[in-house]
């Protein structure tokens, strides 16, 4: 059986870390970015999360970065 | 020199040097070629003369668009009369930004990059041509929010340019009719934002410009991965450049009038520098690479995050928008 490529892992990972994110905050973005040197989870938030709250470094052994990125709107002119 | 020699010299040379040069190349350029043209006095008006700072004193500065300009007999005269104290650069070609305030006016022929809407939406961009696979026919590339008013249109309805907001009206500024449109779909996952539009016959447009950045390459990068460089011309920021900073984006979830929408596959972008990568009404954006290929169809955006906490800038993948509505770019 051959093993998985880094991207593949960060792609299966996607799932279930935007499940345990979920538990956390309000997700509104899981992608796919660099971190370090490898490929790894990028977490977008809309709102801030209490300085107590304990954020998993990784998901299924792929890193995980956390961004507040506020709401997301469609970009019409206003 | 100092301040007042260098303003001194400038004028001077500007009524002396300059225009004897330049006399006869400007009146040729008012008729027919009656002579063999000199490009090297055509050129002069390529030529800019000012002044720079030398440490605490100043200097002649000389900025050339065109290399041949470099061994011009006029640069020669104005080292000799400065002395030496002359800075000359070549700083290449300098192009007119399409700025957004230009992209808000009536434009006629259409540009990639302006205003424009469904008659009832207040404005977004016209991305880019297509051309309908079955039909052959050109139609304008936006979003489903731009051109077809979040589901609430119907095939026929007029499409305005420049949009509302920027003064577009339905009985003078129709430009061509909506021809069809990816759902958004309120449950579930949505891929695109995305619809076109057909041109009235007479309504004529510069179909490939890209503002300054040259003329559309065809498909860009099939693989976007965080760190690419890429661009877009919109209506509201005009021409930017940015970076992706994720790709195959699930879950983004996107506030429309009809309520949340949920977005799969999606590419992030960050502005370069200080700056957004895109503002309210550059929805429709064709975002293009560093080769001027079209990565990403704009149309969502946020204003907090990025390295510059500037907002981010999403996007749906480009061949996925043209698989969807049947269509190919116009290159």
């Amino acid at each position: 059986m051959t093993e998985s490529s880094p991207l593949d892992r960060a792609r299966a990972a996607k799932a279930h870390a935007h499940a345990v994110f979920s538990k956390l905050g309000d997700v509104v973005g899981v992608g796919i970015t660099t971190i370090g040197s490898k490929y790894g989870l990028k977490i977008n938030l809309a709102s801030p999360l209490p300085t107590s709250t304990e954020l998993p470094t990784e998901v299924d052994g792929v890193p995980v970065r956390v961004e507040v990125v506020g709401n997301i709107r469609k970009q019409d002119s206003e | 020199m100092n301040i007042d020699n260098a303003r001194g010299l400038k004028a001077s040379l500007l009524e002396n040097v300059m225009e004897s040069f330049a006399e006869s190349s400007a009146v040729r350029s008012l008729g027919i070629r009656s002579q063999k043209s000199d490009p090297g006095k055509d050129a002069l008006r390529t030529m800019a003369i000012g002044i720079s700072g030398k440490g605490k004193d100043h200097q002649l500065a000389i900025r050339l668009q065109r290399r041949s300009l470099e061994d011009h007999p006029v640069l020669t005269k104005i080292r000799k009369q400065a002395k030496g104290e002359v800075d000359i650069k070549y700083v290449g070609r300098i192009l007119k930004l399409e700025t957004a305030a230009k992209l808000q006016k009536r434009r006629r022929p259409l540009v990639i990059g302006c205003s424009i809407g469904h008659f009832k939406i207040t404005a977004g961009t016209l991305g880019c041509f297509v051309r309908d696979r079955s039909t052959g026919e050109i139609l304008i590339l936006s979003n489903n929010h731009v051109l077809a008013n979040e589901n609430n249109a119907v095939a026929g309805d007029a499409i305005i340019q420049p949009g509302d907001v920027d003064g577009g009206k339905k009985s003078t500024d129709a430009i061509g009719n909506l021809r069809s449109f990816v759902r958004l779909k309120k449950t579930g996952k949505n891929l695109v934002d995305c619809a076109v539009a057909s041109i009235k016959q007479g309504i004529k447009s510069d179909q490939r410009k890209l503002g300054t950045f040259g003329n559309l390459a065809g498909l860009g990068l099939e693989v976007l991965v965080d760190g690419t460089q890429v661009r877009k011309v919109g209506r509201t920021t005009g021409e930017t450049k940015g970076r992706v900073t994720a790709f195959e984006l699930d879950n983004v979830v996107v506030g429309y009038d009809i309520g949340n929408v949920r977005f799969d596959d999606q590419i992030e972008i960050e502005g370069a520098g200080s700056n957004s990568f895109s503002d309210g009404g550059d929805s429709g954006s064709l975002i293009i690479d560093k080769d001027r290929g079209a990565v990403a169809l704009l149309f969502a955006g946020g204003d907090q995050g990025g390295s510059n906490n500037k907002g981010l800038t999403y996007g749906n993948p480009i061949r996925v928008v043209l698989d969807a509505l049947k269509v190919d770019l116009l290159t």
